[in-house]
């Protein structure tokens, strides 16, 4: 029996199909937990956070429903060495949580995606993420190559990271800036980042590797259908491109 | 406050035979209002073309159905509704437009569907000064859009925006949606046979003040003064209850599948509690029986009348036999917990099927309503006078020699050509996943919307107010077969349409006469094009205080099926030396045009010849077949040489550096028709078309010797709107 991994589902999840049928399609063993089972989250080996508007984005994303029942489970599981992944809503929740960069303690996050800058807006654009880490740092990100790059999508209007600049260097210094924005060459400028991020940060790793953040949805441009610039001949429904991310997940999990 | 005339009074009065109660009043006001009723656009709707082999269910409930195609041995259909929210969305724009999104989404989920994407065709008043109230209608509809669609998790697909003065004191905010649906499962909004003594569930938000009179409300003319007035017939929208809501009736809708039970489902919209069950059981051959008390209410001491009618959102209503009742109830209240994601949200039984054909509504078991069903629900008409002819005058000129180096870069930047991107990055377009063409990166949004399938869905709007004001006809006919095309340059075959009529007042002989003008010329090329109308909406009083209506305004969208989405047309030039054709309608006319626009200039309005549409679309078909089209997009708003930039952008995007030599007399005429990449020896028959050019391998464009630089003329373009939406 595969390791069994859940997807919970808050009020206000809404990425959670995609994120199922990529976890699966990458052979993954994955199921939605609604929130309505939330005692039974515990019994799972990892989790992925979807995206969304939990709690409507109340207070701020991902506030309220990292006090949700549901991450007492996650919190618990990420403590014991279980690997948990987050995008964007499920990213933000994470920080809340204060999982990542998990300089601070649990529920008091010393770092916050926010609203983005400088325009307040939500944003929904094409982006990539570059592998800001040593692959092995980070359990989930094992399998890549080291300067992997991932196409995926920026679509929130709270991905900034905002914190104190003490706290920022903590995350520099402890090799917690996981990914940052890039263009698709590995190129990094301002241009590349959609949302004024401190450290051009799109993702955020905590000091032990199990527990990786990220803003923008690899799951979003992850089959060949997706990709604007497929090739004649491709295999439209096979997986490709942001896949990447969760196939490594998927080995790590298979291989812990 | 109730707006209905004498002679409906009387009628009301006849009927009964008595006064009619405060409820009563209240219930035919909004049963006999313009946007209910349909009572000044019915007879002249008939005429639109409805049927045809795709169609599964045409206009009368909630959403049309077309077949889609087929998987795994199983048939699939695309649900559509297209809908307006204009007078909301002058009043309070965010509110208004979020709730138009969230009215449409529910209309396509009420029949069984699984909502897969949104499209927002959008007019507002020019927004040069950007501190105007005009620019914060502009931004705060869009934002409204953005906050609902993006929260529920629903793409925005296609869409498409324009500035006008005409819409200066009435923006349109239109709506489409569409869902994907098994069509063993599509679930119908009125009871079928056998329905005796089923149970009437509302489920939803807890009924609230807001919304009361808002059918009435729509039907009236907008006068700024009476704006604040008017505020308190808006709804407030709840996007993520409706987020809940919709995952929790997907899950109704599994265990009805798996039960194999009947049940009818249906969106609280115009006309609230009323209008919602008098015809879900009157179109069934039934009567109603409801205890308004038993309606879950968000503040005490709501009047009988207001949560009889008021238009509270997101709320839908169910109608089942009783032994699935429990189950309903269980799975709202329990599982999806809908009283702790908003206040007093639930499902809840307020009365039952009767077998009499009356309407009887009780409040505190005092009868406060008690009509015949039919009369409540029956159609009723107006019968006013209109102008036959409308034609606002255009000279017969020849354009005149342009200079195409100062003038090209001026049609790119302006407000009907430039980069829509600043508006819709707000937008979410690639939530769930399924997105293969997302907004703005093509003439048409496509989906792959059954998960595991190659089928896909392609999505576009159209409706040029710069033809409207022209000719209201000319702009219905144009807005079919703009949408169209955009439907086929991604390589879809289109196969149906809706619209929204978004016109002046019908008490007006000559905005009636633009209004029925339009629709025979929607008729006319819907039947030319073999394409029929599935679902639609009339949005009427679209008129100042001043008298000044906007621009006429039919606005169409058109679905389109792929059998296979590794078939559909990716974005830009792919190649250099590849022969660039312009297939279908060139007239060297610029009536209506951008470029007539900027020379003020009047024009001949292009001829539409629909054996040239058709020869087109057969020319555009085979180079697909044939694996030669190497990219295609439409020619519209900018012209021919608009539409070459844009394949030469769209290369850059994917850094591809290419470019096109052209050779062409007035490259910025929009008499339409398609540009097409057509790749090495195409073996195509390629009568009617003309070679415009070729594509070379600098970002250049060359145009009758005049050289642009791609990057430079991109900057052009995509700037102008970030102003407006930073």
């Amino acid at each position: 029996m595969s390791a069994r991994i859940a997807v919970p589902v808050f009020p206000g999840t809404n990425s959670e199909d995609e994120t199922l049928r990529l976890l699966r399609d990458c052979g993954g063993n994955a199921e939605l937990v609604h929130w309505s089972q939330a005692s039974n989250l515990a019994h799972y080996d990892a989790y992925v956070l979807a995206g969304g508007f939990a709690y409507e984005d109340r207070i701020r994303a991902g506030a309220i429903a990292a006090h949700d029942r549901m991450m007492d489970s996650v919190i618990e599981a990420a403590g014991s060495g279980k690997l948990v992944f987050g995008i964007c809503n499920g990213a933000q929740i994470l920080l809340e949580a204060g999982l990542v960069p998990g300089t601070g303690s649990i529920r008091r996050p010393t770092a916050a995606f926010t609203r983005n800058a400088p325009a307040p807006h939500f944003v929904c654009r094409h982006v990539y993420l570059k592998l800001a880490i040593e692959p092995a740092r980070c359990a989930i990100t094992a399998a890549l190559p080291e300067d992997a790059i991932v196409p995926a999508w920026a679509a929130h209007a709270e991905g900034r990271l905002a914190a104190t600049p003490e706290h920022l260097r903590e995350i520099v210094a402890g090799g917690h800036l996981a990914f940052t924005y890039a263009h698709s060459t590995g190129a990094v400028d301002q241009a590349a980042i959609p949302n004024g991020s401190a450290l051009g940060c799109a993702g955020l790793v905590n000091r032990a590797g199990n527990v990786l953040a990220i803003m923008p949805h690899p799951e979003r441009d992850a089959w060949n259908f997706n990709h604007l610039d497929r090739r004649e001949g491709d295999d439209v429904l096979a997986t490709s491109g942001g896949s990447v991310l969760f196939r490594s997940f998927v080995q790590a999990l298979a291989s812990s | 406050m109730v707006n209905l005339r004498d002679e409906e009074l009387q009628r009301i009065a006849q009927q009964l035979g008595r006064d009619p109660s405060v409820v009563e009043l209240h219930a035919f006001d909004a049963a006999w209002s313009e946007h209910c009723s349909y009572k000044s656009s019915r007879r002249f709707l008939k005429n639109l073309p409805t049927s045809g082999s795709r169609v599964l269910l045409g206009p009368g409930e909630d959403a049309g159905i077309l077949h889609l195609g087929t998987h795994d041995g199983e048939r699939y259909a695309v649900v559509v509704a297209h809908e307006s929210h204009n007078h909301p969305s002058q009043v309070v724009p965010f509110e208004g437009a979020a709730t138009g999104i969230g009215g449409i989404v529910r209309d396509v989920l009420c029949m069984g569907a699984e909502v897969v994407a949104v499209a927002d065709p959008l007019r507002f008043g020019r927004c040069d000064d950007l501190a105007s109230h005009q620019s914060h209608i502009a931004r705060a509809a869009v934002d409204g859009i953005g906050a609902y669609g993006n929260a529920i998790g629903v793409p925005n697909l296609a869409g498409d925006v324009y500035f006008e003065h005409g819409f200066d004191e009435n923006c349109l905010v239109n709506v489409v949606a569409l869902g994907v649906v098994n069509e063993k499962d599509v679930i119908h909004s009125y009871v079928p046979k056998g329905a005796e003594g089923w149970q009437i569930v509302l489920v939803g938000k807890a009924t609230d003040p807001s919304g009361f009179g808002g059918a009435s409300f729509s039907s009236l003319t907008l006068d700024a003064r009476d704006a604040e007035l008017n505020k308190g017939a808006v709804q407030v929208p709840d996007p993520f209850l409706k987020n809940v809501l919709m995952r929790a009736s997907y899950r109704v809708f599994a265990l009805l599948r798996e039960r194999r039970i009947a049940a009818a489902f249906k969106d609280l919209g115009a006309g609230g509690i009323v209008g919602c069950s008098a015809e879900m059981t009157a179109h069934g051959g039934y009567g109603a029986q409801i205890e308004l008390s038993r309606v879950n209410v968000a503040v005490e001491g709501i009047a009988p009348e207001v949560i009889a009618v008021g238009e509270t959102q997101e709320r839908m209503m169910w109608v089942a036999p009783l032994e699935f009742v429990p189950d309903l109830l269980r799975i709202y209240n329990e599982e999806f917990s809908l009283p702790e994601v908003a206040y007093n949200a639930r499902a809840v039984v307020i009365g039952e099927v009767t077998a009499q054909q009356r309407y009887v509504l009780q409040y505190r078991e005092r009868v406060v309503m008690d009509v015949e069903s039919e009369f409540l629900t029956g159609t009723i008409n107006d019968e006013l006078p209109y102008t036959e002819k409308i034609y606002h005058g255009v000279s017969a000129q020849e354009l005149p020699a342009v200079d195409i180096e100062g003038i090209f870069p001026r049609v790119l930047a302006h407000r009907d050509v430039c980069s829509r991107e600043p508006l819709y990055r707000r937008y979410d377009s690639v939530v769930r996943g399924r997105t293969v063409l997302p907004r703005g990166a093509a003439d048409a949004g496509v989906l792959a919307p059954v998960p595991g399938s190659r089928l896909g869905v392609a999505l576009a709007v159209a409706g040029n107010p710069r033809y409207g004001r022209i000719d209201p006809a000319y702009a219905a006919e144009q807005a079919v077969l703009e949408a169209m095309r955009r439907v086929v340059a991604v390589g879809a075959h289109p196969i149906g349409l809706t619209d929204c009529l978004n016109f002046g007042n019908p008490r007006k002989a000559e905005q009636y006469g633009e209004f029925v003008a339009a629709i025979e010329a929607l008729a006319r090329a819907a039947t030319e094009l073999d394409l029929p109308f599935v679902s639609g909406n009339v949005s009427l009083y679209n008129e100042a205080a001043t008298g000044r209506a906007i621009p006429p305004s039919a606005i169409v969208a058109c679905i389109g099926s792929i059998a296979d989405i590794a078939n559909v047309i990716t974005p830009g030039f792919k190649a250099a030396g590849s022969a660039l054709l312009w297939v279908g309608s060139r007239e060297l006319v610029g009536g209506g045009s951008v470029l007539a626009e900027l020379l003020g200039h009047k024009g001949t309005l292009p001829h539409i010849e629909y054996d040239a549409e058709r020869a087109a679309l057969a020319i555009v078909r085979d180079g697909i077949a044939r694996g030669v089209m190497r990219s295609c997009r439409v020619v519209a708003d900018g012209g021919m040489l608009t539409a070459v930039a844009r394949l030469a952008f769209d290369a850059l995007l994917a850094g591809r550096k290419l470019g096109a030599e052209i050779d062409f007399g007035n490259p910025l005429c929009e008499a339409g028709g398609f540009v097409c990449e057509i790749g090495g020896d195409s073996g195509m028959d390629v009568t009617g078309t003309l070679q415009i050019g070729t594509t070379i391998d600098t970002p250049e464009l060359v145009v009758n010797g005049t050289r642009f630089d791609v990057e430079r003329l991109y900057e052009t373009w995509s700037q102008p709107l970030a102003q407006l939406y930073p």
